[in-house]
């Protein structure tokens, strides 16, 4: 017999409860009388002691809960303090030490849940705190031991969208020796960082250095690029996801390509859709993303080619098909890292600042593009409407954040754009006159201060407020009314052009890749971590973490830092090589069981079935929901750990005769 | 050869079964038909105890099934649980049909081995109901009996010394007799959910009490009927014009009668005498659990959510099990008005359950025991 | 009405992933709620079987809250979904037996809506509080 078999017998003869009532400081003392809780608890049935901690999770207060569970012979635990989502393995990992099953610990959240949504009615708090205890007390009486199970880690791991937090988690996965799928929608890994001129706050050119970064990636062994493909479907749990890839047609045999670009040369068919150059300038129907793209492959956009057969003449090597079709890829992975990224905010709608009204209203990623020696102007900045030099320019910063009509959040990352891009501006055209319309700048982190001095010191002018009324002159140029907070005068700025700061939204396939995998999403419409400080790149589904954009807004290296915390996290699954599963699933009771089969259909994860008259339950397959058992009408299937039982106990004991 | 979908009058060719029965013996016959070419093991059929009460009974015996009374009014089950686990034929209401179909819906019925022979029904009566009634309405002993029918809105009982005594069926409904409660307000009269739909409703002219109107209502329907007409038990032909509407008015009456009588039976009630309008009648239960047993589609055993969760030891203003009965219910009562007859205590229960299973119903458009193939609402997975 | 200085008891189902998480959110955002409401966790909405919430009535709930995750964001694809079909014949039931309809509320709540979560408690205790304690309570019930 173990011990902890034994301890489960034990408990059948006497019910044995130990309860800990934490202070956590004065986080739940302050509002709660944590004394007076203790005194009523230790009233109740099978209460055997009620001790007040000042911390119950510290080291002290653990040993305390393992002292007890070994000199009172308790049987069950339950700990009064903050939420389950945090401090849960926490306890339960404490009894299992004590040897107590895991499943014989109750928690009850007495801080989130009481102190601190009442912390001025320390009456109130104090009587709810008892009822809440009490409640708990009374489920920890039905409390069952349950097995876990530990299931077997596949060593793969997928990442998600290949900007540069992906590529970073990629490597450091590959690096660490693990199989590593990285999925990208796009034709061509490195992400919106590709796109960037240069990069604050060193301002060294995006691509030389981000380019060398990708050819890394492609030649990591572990590492397998699945370009222009996107996830559809995932299935499964820690240690054993089913990915379903779907790899959309580049109408072009990969292996073959060379990316030499001759058959791009040959294409008739031009158009202004450069989504590498946000717009700007032309490109064709089949056609390479861009110089550094990695794979550098070319692919064929169907929906304007015109099928002349140009290219397919033009190809040496006869790598273009233009009957392939999509293909699928069914993927093993232990984990998942995702790392979607973002689009940056569209002024157009909106007509933020009169955009899409005045041509020489443009966002910082067309800027981004304009300045770039590489982009469609070869780096000559030149505005819209006339395509001359533009003398005066001017930034607006927070455009679609910090703005209730759009986005509230800050996007952290446009400051410092548009400090770097003037400074950009200055150094390339010393005469141009250079303005930044803003609220607050927030340069945080290092030499972020003193790029803004810098800019300060290159003669860029900073106003201070956004522009109430934009209109245009007859010559096309911008006229900005702007109240100067801080001169308290109303500016008539001309402008030659206007650029505006635009900040970031949770981009759409980060919004599809959440759905499909079902992470929370936080009130920003980003991805939600775990916990804000303690699991920044966690979820709440073990086995899958989020970085970079994905997460919120940041700047690059943020993001990175991210990628290679994500993949530190997910490789410790990997390294270990096993997971543990919940012991929380559906039984049935084959005595009360009609078969009658109305619970069949309700199973999202087909884990029901009728066999010979009889409820078949595949634990492997149940997650433990628990929403078979509320269509069930005789009530023969419950779910372990949250039984029918355990639940009206909670409910009953919400309620009580007299006063508490 | 007949097709789903055909509207046939027919009749038993044996002079005996034809004569007895009081259309012309057709379903009668096809029963029998069924039981002795194999196409079921078993038949339900009503064993005839005296002139207007008949039980139940599961039979394999030909002569049984022949010797079995027709269709009577006053009728003590419903049938649905008879045909469980069973390959079987069976006469059916059209509450028992949808019964059985709800049965089919909880694995508890297998369609493919129940032949259901649906029967027009403008509502039935509880025998006990009746002997009470037979005495203070129409003072006739009960013994006495020899004939019972309806016609133009009168129940006619026939005595032995050949009386004959009619009374209006509003009349004998006014003084708390005649046909169930459930069966006043309810408007599915010809069992088109059944596999055939037989009836007297459109059997005119010479015919007229001699033989039975009978639609076709599937495949299963039409097995029955060649099995029969290749016995050679059966002779039919397609029914007329005239008789297809004269059987149509007769429904659009009972079914408009119907729908008057609901609105009397279920008044409005204040939003703030809801509470006590429940609770008052619930007080008297004895807790027997004898409305759940005897509940056509309750497919729960004898441990079932209402039961488990109930106890007598809850200081509750109202029960769990009927709480949790009323729930379940209200997608799929058939209102067949089992649980108000069994009720010791008299609860009108089937009133209860109605008065949430209707409006449950009829907002999602749903009625119980039509199609097997529609699901319970209460067990869809994504809100329609 | 009822006495003066009596509080509602709420009853308030909370799915693991998102609507305890509201509820954890609202704390930890410091967002003040009337001590009226006692939170059950459950692993999804669709766990909380409509009997649940007749026993809460029953034992005395003024009011009693099913709670989820947004639709589209349940983390056992559709549980959420289930729990609407079964709620809406609570809501027709509990009508029909004449309990007042601001007793019973669903809400879907994320896990980052503390303020949601906090305004909703706010909302429906006030609500309760001028409708009195529910006709089912058993007398003397605190």
């Amino acid at each position: 017999m173990t011990e902890q078999e034994a301890i489960t017998n034990e408990e059948s003869e006497e019910l044995r409860i130990g309860a800990f009532i934490c202070e956590c400081g004065v986080n739940i003392a302050g509002a709660v009388d944590c004394y007076a809780v203790a005194d009523y608890i230790s009233t109740l049935p099978n209460v055997v002691t009620a001790v007040v901690n000042k911390y119950t999770c510290s080291d002290a207060g653990q040993a305390e809960i393992k002292n007890a569970i070994k000199d009172l012979n308790l049987n069950r635990v339950l700990v009064a303090s903050c939420t389950p989502k945090t401090h849960e393995p926490i306890f339960r990992a404490c009894v299992e030490e004590a040897g107590l099953n895991q499943y014989l610990f109750e928690f009850v959240n007495i801080r989130e849940h009481c102190s601190w949504i009442h912390m001025w009615e320390k009456e109130d708090a104090t009587r709810k705190a008892k009822e809440l205890v009490r409640m708990g007390v009374a489920r920890a009486a039905l409390l069952e031991p349950l097995e876990s199970s530990e299931v077997p880690v596949t060593n793969k791991a997928l990442v998600i969208g290949a900007g540069v937090t992906g590529m970073q988690a990629a490597m450091d996965i590959g690096d660490m020796g693990f199989k590593v799928y990285l999925v990208e929608q796009g034709p061509s890994i490195g992400g919106k960082m590709a796109q960037l001129d240069k990069t604050f706050p060193t301002n060294d050119c995006s691509i030389c250095i981000l380019g060398p970064k990708m050819v890394e990636v492609a030649r990591n062994e572990n590492i397998e690029i699945m370009s222009y493909s996107e996830v559809e479907e995932v299935d499964g749990y820690v240690g054993n996801f089913k990915v379903k890839v779907k790899h959309k047609p580049r109408y072009l045999n990969i292996d073959e390509c060379t990316g030499c670009g001759l058959c791009t040369e040959k294409c008739p068919v031009e158009v202004p859709y450069t989504e590498f150059n946000e717009g700007i300038g032309t490109r064709k129907a089949i056609y390479t993303p861009f110089p550094q793209a990695v794979p550098l492959r070319a692919l064929v956009d169907k929906s304007i080619c015109i099928d002349c057969g140009a290219c397919i003449k033009a190809c040496e090597r006869g790598a273009i098909d233009m009957d392939q079709t999509e293909t699928f890829s069914e993927l093993d992975v232990g984990v998942i890292v995702v790392t979607a990224g973002y689009d940056v905010y569209d002024p157009e709608p909106n007509h933020d600042f009169g955009f899409g009204f005045y041509d020489n209203v443009i966002t910082t990623m067309e800027f981004e593009r304009l300045i770039n020696a590489s982009g469609p102007t070869m780096g000559k900045v030149v505005r819209p409407s006339d395509v001359q030099p533009p003398k005066r320019i001017g930034f607006v910063q927070c455009v679609g954040s910090r703005d209730k009509n759009s986005n509230i959040y800050c996007s952290s990352f446009c400051c410092m754009a548009s400090l770097k891009n003037a400074q950009l501006l200055k150094e390339k055209y010393p005469e141009t006159e250079v303005y930044i319309m803003y609220m607050d700048m927030r340069t945080p982190f290092r030499m972020y201060e003193e790029f803004y001095n810098r800019a300060r010191d290159m003669g860029i002018r900073f106003i201070r407020g956004r522009p109430a009324e934009v209109t245009e002159n007859e010559d096309h140029n911008i006229i900005a009314r702007i109240e100067d907070t801080l001169t308290n005068e109303i500016v008539n700025l001309e402008l030659d052009l206007m650029v505006l700061s635009v900040g970031a939204v949770a981009s759409e396939s980060t919004e599809t890749i959440r759905q499909i995998l079902k992470v929370s999403k936080a009130a920003d419409g980003f991805m939600m971590e775990a916990h804000p400080k303690l699991k920044p790149v966690d979820t709440t589904l073990d086995g899958i973490f989020i970085g970079g954009m994905t997460q919120g807004p940041k700047d690059i290296p943020y993001s990175i830092s991210q990628g290679s915390a994500c993949a530190a996290r997910a490789t410790r699954f990997l390294a270990q090589g096993k997971a543990m599963t919940e012991g929380i699933t559906a039984k049935v009771d084959d005595d009360i069981c009609v078969a009658c089969g109305v619970c069949v259909p309700m199973c999202p994860f087909q884990a029901l079935s009728i066999e010979d008259d009889k409820l078949k339950i595949l634990t492997a397959l149940c997650k433990g929901c628990g929403t078979c058992m509320a269509a069930c009408p005789t009530g023969a299937l419950d779910q372990s750990h949250f039984k029918n039982e355990q639940l009206l106990a909670q409910v009953k004991n919400v309620f009580a005769y007299g006063e508490v | 050869m007949v097709n789903v979908g055909d509207m046939l009058v027919g009749y038993a060719t044996n002079e005996d079964v034809r004569k007895r029965g009081a259309s012309g013996g057709l379903v009668t016959a096809v029963l029998a038909a069924a039981l002795e070419k194999g196409l079921v093991e078993n038949v339900v059929v009503m064993k005839h105890i005296n002139e207007f009460e008949a039980v139940p009974i599961i039979t394999d015996d030909v002569d049984e099934v022949l010797a079995s009374t027709g269709s009577l009014h006053s009728v003590p089950v419903n049938l649905a649980k008879y045909a469980m686990g069973r390959k079987v034929a069976m006469p059916a209401k059209p509450c028992d049909a949808q019964a059985v179909i709800e049965q089919a819906k909880r694995g508890m019925i297998d369609l493919d081995n129940t032949y259901v022979v649906g029967l027009n029904c403008g509502g039935s009566m509880h025998p006990v109901t009746t002997k009470k009634m037979l005495v203070e309405m129409y003072d006739i002993d009960p013994e006495d009996v020899v004939g019972e029918e309806i016609e133009k809105g009168k129940l006619i009982f026939k005595t032995k010394n050949g009386e004959e005594m009619a009374i209006a069926i509003d009349e004998l409904e006014e003084a708390g007799f005649g046909r169930r409660e459930s069966c006043r307000y309810c408007t599915l009269k010809i069992p088109v959910n059944a596999d055939l739909a037989c009836g007297n409703w459109g059997v005119i002219g010479d015919k007229a009490g001699s033989a039975t109107f009978c639609q076709v209502m599937n495949d299963k329907g039409v097995k029955l009927l060649d099995n029969a007409i290749e016995a050679g038990r059966i002779e039919v032909e397609p029914a007329s014009d005239k008789a297809i509407a004269i059987r149509a008015k007769v429904n659009d009456v009972m079914v408009n009668l119907g729908n008057t009588l609901e609105k009397e039976i279920f008044p409005e009630i204040p939003d703030e005498e809801r509470m006590q309008y429940y609770m008052e009648p619930m007080a008297d239960c004895i807790d027997c659990g004898a409305c759940k047993e005897v509940c056509p589609v309750c497919a729960c055993g004898e441990d079932s959510k209402c039961t488990m969760f109930h106890s007598l030891v809850d200081n509750y203003k109202m029960s769990m099990y009927h709480m949790v009965r009323l729930l379940h219910l209200s997608d799929s009562c058939i209102a067949c008005g089992q649980c108000s007859d069994v009720c010791p205590s008299d609860i009108p229960i089937t009133l209860l359950q109605s008065s949430f299973a209707i409006p449950s119903q009829r907002k999602r458009e749903y009625t119980p025991g039509m199609n097997v193939d529609d699901v319970p609402p209460f067990f869809e997975v994504i809100l329609k | 009405m009822a006495e003066e200085g009596w509080e509602p008891k709420i009853v308030a189902f909370c799915c693991n992933w998102c609507s305890y998480g509201g509820a954890d959110t609202a704390g930890m955002g410091r967002f003040q709620q009337p001590a009226s409401t006692r939170v059950i966790r459950v692993m999804c909405s669709g766990r909380i079987d409509p009997l649940h919430v007749f026993n809460a009535f029953l034992e005395g709930a003024d009011a009693v809250l099913v709670t989820g995750c947004h639709i589209g964001d349940c983390h056992y694809v559709n549980g959420n979904e289930k729990t609407e079909v079964k709620y809406k014949f609570l809501e027709e039931m509990l009508q029909q037996l004449g309990l007042e309809p601001d007793r019973l509320h669903l809400n879907w709540i994320s896990a980052s809506e503390g303020e949601r979560f906090a305004n909703f408690i706010n909302d429906v205790t006030a609500k309760v509080k001028e409708l009195g304690p529910s006709p089912l309570k058993p007398a003397g019930v605190k």
